[in-house]
């Protein structure tokens, strides 16, 4: 009976095999750092601060987009693929809200030129941030209602087909709707892209841009809503009983078709809300936009341990740091950093699927 | 009659947006277009003041209209009478409700549009031509009334005609009808014969073989350009067929493998970025050789995880490849960005293969020879193991199954299959780069596999034809292409999870997966 035997010893060599590149890799990272900050110094102070501000503007919105996933991971086991072009509906949501207060000329000022949204400032971008969010939740709430409801219980790979179906669809419903073009988002002034406060860094200015400063802010105050929300209300608990179990859920009178859905639209709202802060740091909106972030977010969710809140979000402040730095540091192009995110993706997932912070995952739900 | 009118309001609302949709991404214009292609009324004279287009256009969403009153007007569930009076009720709300929302935009977009406000900026379908063509070459007012009545009206004639033809009978009775035809087709004797009897059946293969061998002949070049392109789905859904549907391993990173043999095929024998010029009969195995090997590296540490992860990693790896393809690291070895051009095609007695048709058949040869391939293996002992597998790993291991091994075998096996479809497209082609090998390229063949009907033959080559022949078929379509294939992704996973042809086992196990709505623990892992 070789087949008998054999797993356990394969699972030695492959722990051994782990170990070693493991080892490998964190020796040729210490080295790389050595050279990059001692031996070799490449960049000043002033970049890596720059970077740093960078990758954690970046990681504060991966990890807003991380949540959708990991709460719909924890919930229905399945991912779901449509994540990212729900945040580009919630980007083009807030987009279309500036252009629209912009045509608005405000009265109560002399200059005529004056509009809405520089009268306004805090007033249009929060409903920006409104108008955006509650576009993606219900954008979210009808995608489980139509493609992902009537899947209950099929197969895992019916449903995952189904949102790539899902994703393909809104993408090119955006690009059918909207055009390819690429979308400036038109900030008010106070927050025009690039201002900021300056901070002098190993000798020279470095820029901590407005936009980022709201971002990473706003970011925070609505992850901590969120965790409020999962730790201390009604609604959160039936969400971890749903996650937990099912059928012992509705047993105990959870509705839980309303549950996953009320899951779909908190994930959507956030994924809208990381859209707009996506345009107002970044600025540009078009129908792919959501791709990348999309994956990426999910790469977050995964490295934090999906299924787990607070995985999530330090997994996306870890990858949008990672993948801002880690060009500098392991000195390749820039063109590349994407190439570390998907690295860091199947490394995390061959070596440690359970992710940073671990959830412990049966065989099941692996 | 209350749930009646609750059902007619749900269906005009639905229905509303989805025609308020259709008109934003420009489709009425286009279905009305398709139309008059149809009816060869293009030139015709104008008919009460409407141009032919403005006509065809009409046509088009009468058609909505008469679909939204007949849905909207169907029966509740469990309802056994069939009364009239609902039934009209029912449409003539849907109909109305589906009016008032269409009305409303062409209202909203007509006086915008008199107003001079640019909306093609922000949606980017609304030019003024499109919103006349729209209101009718009306202002806006009556454009709207004239499509609130329009309607309504032809709502309420869905409904009339969904209850009426036939009265009392067809909307009980077609369904149930109609699969009795089935049935009785299926059923027939010759048509059990040609099922049943090996004879028989290799005949009309043999006859099927014949035709698609004469096609090439009397299609012209675009044509058999389309038909090399489908018999390379064919090849890659093939290929992927042995690692999701036999195997039931979720690729979405297949790309990679038909990147690599066409990346084989274009280094190896093209003039610019090595000058090899090896010859294309020794490239060819070199090539599927290469992905095969490329498929075991890949597949060691990753196959030990399940379902969506799989699927996800070898997502990263497909991406991975071809950002690495495209950058300029790689440029001095892989042509960079701009690809590797004048790719040699192969030469056989002396004679260069120049023409599209000499390709087709290659493709057709090589198809072949991987139906006969996956054939045998379908049917072995890995064959049985990997279907096994894919019901249930536990107990396939506890039957005596590496599944390691197997797994392996079916990634490398798949990865094979994918470089040749590579060398052979790659050659064809004359030309390999990095934008042939996007993620959309994976998401296609996973969706010729699902589509056709997992792990059967003739339902990827459906599949492939499907999904990659009819859309060149209907080319004035080709904006909406991969709207509609998104959709249809869905559509398939909702009504029909089994593909078009279904395998018969494989139909057994959606249908009783689905049949059972509170399974205490969701399924194993598949």
């Amino acid at each position: 009976m070789p087949s008998a035997k054999s797993p356990a010893r394969r699972v030695t060599t492959y722990k051994i095999v782990q170990t070693v590149i493991g080892i490998l890799f964190a020796g040729y990272l210490l080295w790389r750092l050595y050279i990059v900050f001692i031996g070799n110094p490449s960049y000043g102070a002033d970049t890596w601060a720059r970077f740093i501000i960078a990758g954690l503007i970046l990681g504060s919105v991966y990890a807003l987009i991380a949540i959708g996933y990991t709460l719909v991971y924890g919930i229905l086991r399945m991912i779901n693929f449509a994540h990212g072009d729900i945040m580009m509906i919630g980007a083009f949501g807030g987009y279309f809200t500036f252009e629209a207060l912009n045509a608005i000329p405000s009265p109560t000022l002399a200059d005529p030129k004056m509009n809405f949204v520089n009268a306004h400032p805090i007033l249009s971008v929060i409903a920006a941030f409104i108008i955006g969010s509650s576009v993606a939740a219900l954008c979210g709430y009808l995608l489980e209602k139509i493609a992902y409801r009537p899947l209950r219980g099929a197969p895992r790979l019916v449903p995952l087909i189904s949102a790539i179906g899902a994703s393909i669809f809104l993408e090119n419903a955006a690009q059918l709707l909207f055009g390819t073009q690429r979308r400036q988002y038109a900030n008010p002034v106070v927050l025009t892209r690039g201002n900021g406060w300056n901070l002098p860094i190993g000798g020279t200015t470095v820029i901590l841009p407005y936009t980022g400063v709201l971002t990473v802010v706003l970011s925070i105050l609505l992850m901590l809503g969120l965790y409020m929300l999962v730790m201390r209300t009604r609604l959160g608990r039936s969400m971890r009983a749903v996650a937990e179990n099912k059928p012992v859920a509705a047993l105990m009178g959870i509705d839980v078709d309303g549950v996953i859905s009320r899951t779909f639209i908190i994930s959507g709202a956030l994924a809208g809300a990381a859209g707009v802060m996506w345009g107002i740091h970044l600025g540009l909106v078009y129908y792919y936009v959501g791709f990348l972030p999309g994956i990426k977010a999910f790469t977050a969710a995964v490295l934090g341990g999906i299924g787990s809140v607070p995985g999530a979000m330090l997994g996306g402040l870890f990858l949008g740091l990672v993948e801002s730095l880690g060009p500098g540091v392991l000195g390749i192009s820039f063109q590349l950093k994407d190439v570390i995110a998907f690295g860091i993706l199947v490394l995390v997932l061959i070596f440690r699927p359970t992710g940073i912070v671990g959830e412990v995952l049966t065989e099941e739900k692996v | 009659m209350k749930k009646q009118l609750r059902l007619a309001l749900n269906a005009g609302i639905t229905f509303g947006l989805i025609t308020i949709f259709l008109f934003l991404i420009g489709f009425t214009g286009t279905a009305g277009d398709l139309l008059g292609d149809l009816l060869r009324n293009k030139n015709a004279d104008p008919f009460i003041g409407l141009t032919p287009q403005m006509l065809n256009m009409l046509i088009f969403l009468v058609l909505v209209g008469l679909w939204a009153g007949a849905y909207g007007s169907r029966k509740s569930k469990g309802q056994t009478d069939d009364p009239w009076a609902p039934a009209l009720l029912g449409g003539l709300t849907t109909g109305l409700v589906q009016g008032v929302f269409v009305g409303c935009l062409a209202l909203l977009v007509g006086t915008l549009n008199l107003q001079h406000v640019q909306i093609s900026k922000y949606l980017s379908q609304l030019l003024p031509a499109n919103i006349k063509l729209f209101l009718l070459g009306n202002s806006p007012v009556p454009g709207a009334l004239i499509h609130l009545v329009l309607f309504t009206l032809s709502g309420l004639a869905g409904g009339f005609l969904s209850r009426g033809v036939g009265r009392g009978g067809w909307r009980s009775q077609s369904g149930p009808k109609w699969k009795n035809t089935w049935d009785g087709f299926t059923q027939r004797s010759f048509f059990k014969q040609v099922r049943g009897n090996r004879t028989t059946r290799n005949a009309v293969y043999g006859a099927l073989l014949l035709v698609v061998f004469l096609v090439p002949l009397v299609a012209g070049q675009y044509w058999n350009y389309t038909i090399g392109t489908v018999g390379i789905y064919v090849l890659l859904g093939l290929g992927l067929n042995i690692v999701v549907g036999l195997a039931g391993l979720l690729d979405l990173g297949y790309v990679a493998f038909f990147a690599i043999g066409a990346y084989t095929m274009a280094l190896l024998t093209a003039p610019a970025p090595h000058h090899l010029l090896w010859s294309f009969w020794i490239v060819l195995p070199i090539g599927v050789v290469i992905a095969a090997i490329t498929g075991l590296l890949l597949g060691a540490p990753v196959l030990r995880m399940r379902g969506d992860y799989l699927a996800i990693v070898t997502l990263g790896f497909g991406e991975i490849i071809r950002i690495l393809s495209a950058s300029d690291v790689l440029t001095p070895f892989t042509g960079g960005p701009r690809g590797v051009p004048s790719v040699s095609g192969p030469t056989l007695f002396g004679k260069p293969f120049s023409s599209n048709i000499d390709f087709v058949y290659l493709i057709f040869l090589a198809v072949l020879l991987i139906i006969f391939v996956t054939n045998r293996l379908q049917n072995s002992r890995v064959g049985r193991a990997w279907e096994a597998m894919r019901e249930d790993e536990i107990v396939s291991r506890a039957m005596g199954i590496n599944t390691l091994t197997q797994k392996l075998l079916a990634f490398a096996i798949g990865a094979a299959f994918a470089g040749l479809g590579g060398a052979l497209f790659a050659s064809r082609n004359q030309f390999t780069g990095p934008e042939d090998f996007t993620l959309m390229v994976s998401i296609n063949v996973v969706a010729v596999v699902i589509v056709g009907g997992m792990g059967n033959i003739p339902g990827v080559i459906a599949g492939a034809l499907v999904l990659k022949g009819l859309p060149e078929v209907l080319r004035q379509l080709q904006d909406y292409r991969v709207l509609v294939f998104g959709a249809l992704l869905v559509v398939m996973m909702l009504w029909r999870p089994a593909g078009i042809i279904p395998s018969s086992r494989r139909k057994m196990e959606v249908e009783k997966d689905t049949g059972v709505t509170e399974t205490p623990e969701e399924g194993r892992g598949k």
